[in-house]
C-alpha cells in the first residue's frame, strides 16, 4: 500500500485508517460492492447531493422543471462533523456524490485537503448579488482570495421560552442570555447544547459581557476554551441546567415534558412545540444571536466527471428564487438570495401568508443579524481542546 | 478439556479422512476469522492509541500523548463512575434474576404460562433500545407519573428534581434492558440441574436453603458467570440510558467514546479503548483467581458441555 502524504508532509488520516481497517474490510465487502455499483450508475441528467435533512424539499418538482434534471438526495446528519469528515475523507462521498452540503466552516478542513473543486462563479448568474457579509463571512471564506461553496441559507439561533410563565414580553420584544445562562428565576430549568458549541455560548457570552478576552468564541484558542468552560462549569455547579440535550427529539420533548422554562434549541423545536398547543416562543436577542450557515461544494472527484455544467446549473438553481421561497416557507430559514425568492412568490401569485413568511426572512436579516462577530463553523482548529473542555463541563 | 474434540477427531482421522478434513478446513476457516475479525481490529486499536493525531491527520510516530490525554482526573472519574454503575446495576440484576430463573426453570410446569414468560424474555431484544428507554421520561420527569402522584397526594410541595437526569435515572433505565441477559443463562443452567439431586439433597436431610446453597448455587455457577459478563460487558458500552436519561448530567465512558470520535480525535478514543480492555482483562483475571481459590474455578464452565 502506497502512504499518502498530505500538503505538510503527515500521513493522511485516510490512510492510516484504511490501512487499519484492511482486515474488517472483508466484512465490509457488500458496502463496497454496493458503492462501485452507484458509482456505475452515475448518469446524465441527475444530480446526487448529499446534505442535511433539512436541506432537503418535499419535492424537487420545481428543480426538475426549472433545470431540466432529477435530484437524487441523500440525507446525512451534518452536525456530526466527525462523521462528516469520515464519509468524505475514508468512505470518499465524492466518488458518489456531485454537490456535498455541510455546516459552513467545516469544508475549510477539506479544502485545505484538496477535497474541494474550486468554484468557478463565473457559470453561477445568481452568484454576484449575494451580499458581501454572507459571501465573506468569516465561516465561509477560506481567506485566500478564493471561492469554494456557495452560502445555501443561514438563519441567527437563540432559546426558546415560555413568555406567559415567566412574565416575559414576546418577540420581537428583546430578551438577553442571562435568562438562559444566569438567573435566579430559571434556575434548575434550563437547557442547552450537549456538544462543542455549549461552550461556544459560553465563549459569547463573556466575549459579550467584557468578561474575558476572547478572539472567535466559535474558534477559541486552548486556554480561552478553558475560561469558557470553567465559566459553563460555575454555572452548571451553581444548578443552572436541568439538563444538556443531543437530539433534535430531546428538544421538543423538554419543552412538551415541562422539563424547561428556557432551552437553547433549534427554530424548528419551537414551531413543533407550538404546533402542540405549547405557549412558546423562539427569543429576538439583544446581546447576541449564533448565526450559522449552510454551504455547499463540489467534491473533487466529480469536478473530474463530464457533467460538471449540469452540477453548475444545479448550485444555480439553489441560488435562485423557487428553492429560497420555498424553504423560507417550509423551515424558516432564510436563503442567500430572498429578493429572488419574494420576487418568484409574487411572480406566481402564492397567497399572502406565505409571502409574508417570506418577508419576515427578510426583515429577520436586518434584526438577528445586526452583530455579526458570533458566527459558528462546525469545526474548531482546535478540535481537541474543545473535547476535553467539554468531557470535563460533562463531568462537572 | 478443549483437547478431548480434537484427540477424538485425530484418532478418528483414519476411518473417516473426508470428515476429518472438513472437520480442519472448518476450524482453520474460524481461526483466520477470528484473526481476521477480532484479533487484527483490536491490534489496530492499540497501534492507533500510541499514535499522535493532528487535525486531520495522524502523526506516524509513537507518543504516549493519547493515553495521557485519557488520564486525567475528569477522565479517570467517567471510567471509575461507570465501574461503579455496571457493578450496582448487575448485583441488582442478580438478585432480581436468580429466584425468577429459579422459579422458571423448577417452580414452573411446562405449559402456556412458562412459554408466554420465555417469550417475553425474548420480546425486548426486538425492541429499539431507545424506544425502551424514553418511557421512562414522562414517568419520572417533573411533570412525570410519580411526580404528579407525589404532589397530588401531599407528600411533597414541589417536582422531585433528581428522578431524571440522574445517576437514578440511568440505574432505572439500565435495568430493564439487561434483565434477559442476566436471567437466559442462569434459567439454562438451572434446567439442566438433575431433579434426582434436589430430591436427593432433600432425603439426606437438607433444608431449601441447604439445597440452594451447596446444590444448586454451585450447579449453576456457569449460568451465573456467563449472565454476569452478558450482562456487565455490554452495559460498560450502553449509551443510551446515559444520554436519554442522564440529560448530560452524569457522564459515562460510551459517551466519551463517541465525543472523543467525533472530536476525530481517534488516538485518544483507541487509547480509553485499550484502557478498557486492559481493565476487562484484569477483571477476567481476578475473578478467575477468586473462583479458584474456592475451588471452582478450572471446572466453572464444565456444566456447558453436557
Amino acid at each position: 500500500m502506497s502512504i499518502k502524504k498530505t500538503r505538510d508532509g503527515k500521513i493522511s488520516r485516510r490512510t492510516v485508517i484504511k490501512g487499519a481497517a484492511m482486515g474488517a474490510a472483508a466484512f465490509a465487502a457488500p458496502s463496497l460492492i454496493l458503492g462501485g455499483i452507484r458509482k456505475a450508475r452515475a448518469a446524465e441528467g441527475t444530480i446526487r447531493m448529499m446534505g442535511g435533512p433539512t436541506v432537503a424539499l418535499e419535492d424537487w418538482s420545481l428543480f426538475e422543471k426549472e433545470t431540466g434534471l432529477k435530484m437524487e438526495f441523500t440525507p446525512f446528519h451534518v452536525d456530526d462533523v466527525g462523521a462528516l469528515y469520515n464519509e468524505i475523507l475514508v468512505n470518499e462521498a465524492g466518488e458518489r456524490f456531485d454537490l456535498i452540503n455541510t455546516l459552513a466552516g467545516v469544508q475549510k478542513n477539506l479544502v485545505q485537503q484538496g477535497m474541494v473543486a474550486e468554484l468557478d462563479t463565473a457559470k453561477l448568474k445568481n452568484y454576484a448579488a449575494i451580499s458581501d457579509t454572507i459571501k465573506r463571512s468569516p465561516v465561509l471564506y477560506a481567506g485566500d482570495n478564493k471561492d469554494w461553496s456557495v452560502p445555501l441559507y443561514y438563519n441567527a439561533d437563540s432559546f426558546g421560552y415560555f413568555p406567559e410563565k415567566l412574565g416575559l414580553p414576546r418577540p420581537p420584544d428583546a430578551l438577553d442570555w442571562d435568562l438562559l445562562l444566569n438567573s435566579e428565576q430559571t434556575l434548575g430549568q434550563t437547557a442547552l447544547d450537549g456538544d462543542n458549541i455549549a461552550l461556544m455560548i459560553g465563549g459569547m457570552y463573556l466575549k459579550n459581557r467584557g468578561l474575558a478576552e476572547i478572539g472567535d468564541p466559535a474558534n477559541m484558542t486552548a486556554s480561552e476554551v478553558n475560561t469558557a468552560a470553567n465559566f459553563m462549569i460555575e454555572r452548571k455547579q451553581a444548578g443552572q441546567f436541568r439538563a444538556l440535550w443531543k437530539t433534535y427529539d430531546e428538544q421538543v420533548a423538554n419543552f412538551v415534558n415541562g422539563e424547561v422554562l428556557v432551552q437553547r434549541c433549534w427554530e424548528p423545536a419551537v414551531k413543533e412545540a407550538k404546533a402542540k398547543g405549547l405557549d412558546v416562543e423562539y427569543a429576538t436577542c439583544k446581546d447576541f444571536h449564533i448565526n450559522w450557515m449552510h454551504a455547499t461544494f463540489i467534491p473533487v472527484q466529480a469536478a473530474e466527471r463530464d457533467n460538471l455544467d449540469e452540477i453548475y446549473t444545479a448550485i444555480d438553481w439553489f441560488l435562485g428564487g423557487s428553492y429560497a421561497a420555498e424553504l423560507a416557507v417550509l423551515r424558516g430559514y432564510t436563503g442567500s438570495r430572498m429578493d429572488l425568492g419574494l420576487a418568484f412568490a409574487s411572480d406566481n401569485d402564492w397567497p399572502q401568508d406565505k409571502i409574508a413568511q417570506i418577508e419576515a426572512n427578510i426583515v429577520k436579516v436586518d434584526t438577528k443579524f445586526s452583530n455579526p462577530d458570533f458566527w459558528i463553523g462546525g469545526a474548531p482548529d482546535d478540535l481537541a481542546a474543545y473535547d476535553a473542555e467539554m468531557a470535563r463541563f460533562r463531568n462537572a | 478439556m478443549s483437547a478431548e474434540p480434537i484427540a477424538a477427531g485425530t484418532t478418528a482421522a483414519p476411518r473417516r479422512p473426508r470428515a476429518v478434513s472438513l472437520e480442519r478446513a472448518a476450524v482453520a476457516a474460524l481461526t483466520v476469522l477470528w484473526v481476521v475479525g477480532v484479533l487484527l481490529p483490536i491490534l489496530s486499536l492499540i497501534v492507533i492509541s500510541v499514535l499522535q493525531g493532528r487535525g486531520l491527520s495522524f502523526i506516524w510516530t509513537v507518543s504516549f500523548q493519547p493515553y495521557a490525554d485519557i488520564f486525567v482526573d475528569y477522565r479517570i472519574e467517567t471510567v471509575l463512575r461507570t465501574l461503579r454503575i455496571v457493578a450496582v446495576v448487575t448485583a441488582i440484576e442478580f438478585v432480581l434474576a436468580f429466584p425468577f430463573a429459579l422459579w422458571l426453570a423448577k417452580g414452573l410446569r411446562e405449559g402456556w404460562t412458562k412459554s408466554i414468560l420465555l417469550v417475553f424474555l425474548v420480546v425486548p431484544f426486538f425492541l429499539s433500545p431507545a424506544a425502551r428507554t424514553i418511557v421512562w421520561r414522562p414517568i419520572l420527569g417533573r411533570e412525570g407519573l410519580i411526580n404528579t402522584a407525589l404532589m397530588s397526594s401531599g407528600i411533597t410541595d414541589a417536582p422531585v428534581d433528581w428522578l431524571l437526569f440522574s445517576e437514578f435515572a440511568i440505574h432505572i433505565g439500565l435495568i430493564g434492558p439487561y434483565f434477559p441477559s442476566m436471567v437466559w443463562p442462569i434459567f439454562i443452567s438451572v434446567s439442566l440441574i438433575d431433579d434426582e439431586l434436589i430430591k436427593a439433597s432433600r432425603d439426606l436431610g437438607a433444608t431449601a436453603a441447604q439445597t440452594l446453597r451447596h446444590v444448586v448455587l454451585p450447579l449453576a455457577m456457569p449460568g451465573i458467570a456467563a449472565g454476569v459478563i452478558f450482562t456487565a460487558i455490554p452495559m460498560l458500552g450502553d449509551n443510551i440510558a446515559s444520554t436519554l436519561l442522564g440529560g448530560g448530567q452524569v457522564s459515562l465512558i460510551a459517551e466519551g467514546f463517541d465525543d472523543l470520535i467525533r472530536a476525530m480525535n481517534f488516538p485518544a478514543a483507541a487509547a480509553l479503548g485499550s484502557t478498557l480492555l486492559g481493565v476487562f482483562i484484569l477483571t477476567a483475571v481476578l475473578i478467575g483467581l477468586a473462583l479458584r481459590r474456592r475451588g471452582g474455578g478450572p471446572d466453572i464452565f464444565a456444566g456447558m458441555k453436557q
